[in-house]
């Protein structure tokens, strides 16, 4: 029990005091820290468990740590970190007169996605999403041109989504009488014939599919990335979705058993489907955008495809894919987010116009740039290349083509987006348009963003290399842990 | 379009209502909810916590961590309106309008022009001011000082009546919301300005998770309040009661001050100068 407890007094203590930049960071680092150490026990001890309040988990509420949420725990943390790091300028452009502001949000919605991770209670998890979404509408509606109607079209689908979820939770206390996890999990099996059990799930999944823009709901999703604030957009696009895919397995596996989710419900083969539609509409979707930041959402949509595809395939290969592309999601997220957060600090527009030549005018960021690109399209020494193996050899395992083929395309489709962004950047002439609207004679000066932005950003970018090379223990050696071991 | 979305509805709700079928018997004293953990509850927690009302018992202790949470939902709520709604810099309106006061006489002073001194004279008043609402003013100033006391009650009481942090709260704001609603913004921010609700509402969620830290120094699980015996005296059972009003006081102070703070927001649009 002993290293959450300085982790969640952390968190709980610099939420309130007087907030900057230096606090934030601190905190965050203190976070990282103490999840790294956190993985590193559970690998060696087991799970651990924490008893807020000191009562015993059915009664009170209880943290349940095991591998598999350390792991997300840690990338959680790391992403916050870089991106607060690697964004503090842009902050203080963009928020001269809120940073105390801006930062507490910002920790707050750390705080929330720490909570939903950690969290062994069905409850609890609900009122941690509650913040984590709040403060992710605040930050995302701070943003430019239609934010605040891209974050008015999230909060009806956020809401809606959780109160899907909360639906869902009331009913399995309604059956069960429990809000704990792992008491639900045992009470379950005696009625999962019932009607109220099959809702319940239903609930809690229609509500979690809205939370992480499955493709039918995706709706709320790209406006909401493309017109956030840059620091917000690192933050929130890399992170959220992710979490909920998280939470969804947390309750498809840990909640209800993977005999229920994959025998008896027998939903996983049209899930499969629905997650081809959303990596096709979502590449196709991709292609059609002029906007750096709309095409990197579409993408999302396109990546969530990958995770709930992979995790509904029900074998071992698929769910350490999607898994593994939780972790590796974020990381190339957060890459193409935080090198398109640093374009728009210097070139202040993000569309393909504005990026003509820009190769030449900051290469290190474009250069970062390259290497989250071609981790999303899946190259092989980068860690989007594994995670993407590892889906196809389950689909394949499963017998499910479709699915094998929705990844391929999907693949061939970044492979065309980002390649055209990169030839943009690289070959076309840069023009410089002034106030007036006549174009300069082409400018070709080095013009890179500080430094402060810049190493975070690479450390980013280097970390899609290393988790790639370590690829193999990562699934060995956490995840395979972390799987129940019915599923094969 | 339309015809697919009222499917879809009545297909929904179809299934809503087929599987309530399954429901447990509406008030079954054998329905899980009512079998599985309520009976602890029902039975422990006078002898777990010294509190008579076990839904506080169950709120703000056994779920004390969901209840700090809400807490922080709150006032994540108040910091995002604020954070959106507040105007950086307010500008210099166009004219200012100043009433003297034992005449009666409404000044409207343009920009940039020299203003009356403060003194008890003169008052500045909002564009939309309304000129004599006596009997508003007087209802309200005798209303005010007893909802506040009421509030305070409600949340004192929580721990055998219906009442606590959130309720209390909520009371205490609608009351100083009520006062800035019969006078006006200038007025009420006077009495509470923007920075004193602000801290406020982080003192609350910080009183609540300081307590939480407080039992993590002295030893115990985070927000374990039988580690408070020591410093509170009596024995650990009575130090969960203790602890249980602190949080609850600490909820009221944050829920209060987020209200007003929210209030001020939304009355002037982030402005602050005027509004009702």
């Amino acid at each position: 029990m002993p290293l959450i407890a300085a982790f969640v007094a952390t968190i709980a203590g610099w939420v309130n005091k007087k907030y900057c930049f230096a606090v934030a960071a601190l905190g965050l680092t203190g976070a990282l820290t103490s999840s790294v150490g956190l993985l590193s026990y559970v690998l060696t001890h087991g799970p651990v468990q924490y008893r807020l309040g000191g009562w015993a988990p059915p009664f009170g509420i209880a943290y349940q740590i095991d591998p598999l949420n350390a792991l997300i725990l840690v990338v959680i943390a790391a992403v916050a970190l870089l991106n607060l790091l690697g964004t503090q300028r842009s902050v203080a452009l963009e928020f001269s007169e809120k940073i105390g502001a801006f930062y507490t949000l910002y920790l707050l919605f750390v705080v929330g996605m720490l909570g939903i991770v950690s969290t062994g209670d069905a409850f609890n998890l609900f009122v941690l999403l509650e913040i984590a979404s709040i403060t992710g509408y605040a930050l995302i509606g701070m943003g430019r041109d239609r934010a605040p109607l891209a974050t008015l079209n999230y909060i009806f689908m956020g809401t809606i989504g959780a109160s899907f979820y909360l639906l869902g939770v009331g009913y399995l206390y309604l059956i069960t009488g429990s809000l704990n996890m792992a008491d639900i999990a045992a009470i379950l099996p005696q009625i999962y014939a019932s009607k109220v059990v099959l809702f319940a799930f239903i609930f809690c999944m229609a509500g979690l599919f809205m939370k992480m823009a499955f493709f039918p709901v995706h709706g709320w999703l790209p406006n909401a990335y493309a017109y956030a604030p840059s620091a917000a957009a690192g933050l929130i696009a890399p992170l959220t979705t992710k979490v909920m895919v998280y939470a969804m397995v947390r309750i498809a596996l840990f909640v209800f058993k993977p005999e229920f989710t994959f025998e008896q419900m027998g939903i996983g083969e049209p899930l499969v489907w629905a997650a081809v539609a959303a990596i096709v509409m979502g590449s196709l979707l991709a292609l059609a955008q002029r906007q750096l930041k709309k095409m990197l959402a579409y993408v999302i949509v396109a990546e969530v495809g990958y995770m709930v595809g992979g995790f509904w395939l029900g074998n071992r290969a698929g769910i350490s894919g999607a898994v593994l592309h939780i972790v590796n999601d974020a990381a190339m997220t957060l890459v193409v987010f935080m090198a398109a957060g640093n374009l728009f600090y210097r070139l202040k527009g993000d569309s393909f116009g504005a990026l003509k030549g820009v190769f030449r005018e900051m290469p290190v960021s474009m250069a970062a740039f390259v290497v989250g690109a071609l981790s999303i399209i899946g190259v092989p020494p980068t860690c989007g290349f594994f995670s993407k193996w590892y889906l196809i050899s389950g689909a394949i395992e499963a017998g499910h083509y479709g699915f094998v083929a929705a990844l391929l395309f999907s693949s061939l489709v970044n492979a065309v987006l980002f390649f055209r962004i990169i030839e943009i950047g690289y070959f076309e002439p840069f023009t410089h348009a002034n106030h007036h609207g006549h174009h300069q004679p082409p400018v070709r000066r080095f013009r890179e963003v500080p430094m402060s932005m810049l190493v975070p950003l690479l450390v980013a970018a280097g970390s899609l290399i290393l988790l790639g090379v370590f690829s193999g223990d990562l699934v060995t050696k956490v995840i395979h842990l972390a799987l129940p071991g019915q599923i094969t | 379009m339309r015809i697919f979305g009222l499917l879809t509805v009545l297909l929904c709700g179809g299934l809503l209502i087929y599987h309530t079928a399954d429901f447990p018997a509406w008030g079954d004293p054998a329905s899980p909810a009512s079998t599985h953990l309520s009976p602890y509850y029902i039975e422990h927690s006078i002898d777990d916590t010294m509190v008579p009302n076990l839904v506080t018992a169950v709120l703000a202790d056994y779920r004390s961590y969901d209840t700090m949470f809400e807490t922080v939902v709150v006032f994540a709520a108040g910091i995002a309106c604020f954070f959106l709604l507040r105007a950086a810099k307010s500008k210099t309106p166009e004219s200012m309008l100043y009433r003297h006061i034992p005449t009666g006489i409404t000044l409207r002073i343009e920009k940039g022009s020299k203003t009356p001194p403060d003194s008890a004279d003169f008052e500045r008043i909002d564009s939309v001011w309304v000129p004599y609402d006596l009997i508003i003013k007087i209802t309200c100033r005798l209303l005010v000082p007893f909802i506040q006391l009421f509030a305070l009650y409600v949340v004192a009481h929580g721990h055998h009546s219906p009442g606590g942090g959130f309720q209390g709260g909520v009371i205490f704001g609608a009351a100083l919301i009520l006062f800035a609603l019969t006078h006006n913004l200038s007025n009420s921010l006077k009495r509470i300005n923007e920075k004193t609700s602000a801290l406020f509402a982080a003192s609350g969620v910080l009183v609540y998770a300081g307590t939480g830290i407080l039992c993590l120094l002295l030893g115990a699980n985070f927000l374990d309040y039988s580690a408070l015996a020591p410093l509170l005296g009596g024995d650990p059972k009575m130090a969960h009661s203790h602890g249980i009003l602190i949080v609850e006081i600490g909820v009221a102070i944050a829920v209060m001050a987020v209200m007003v703070w929210i209030y001020y927001n939304l009355a002037s649009r982030g402005r602050h100068d005027e509004g009702l």
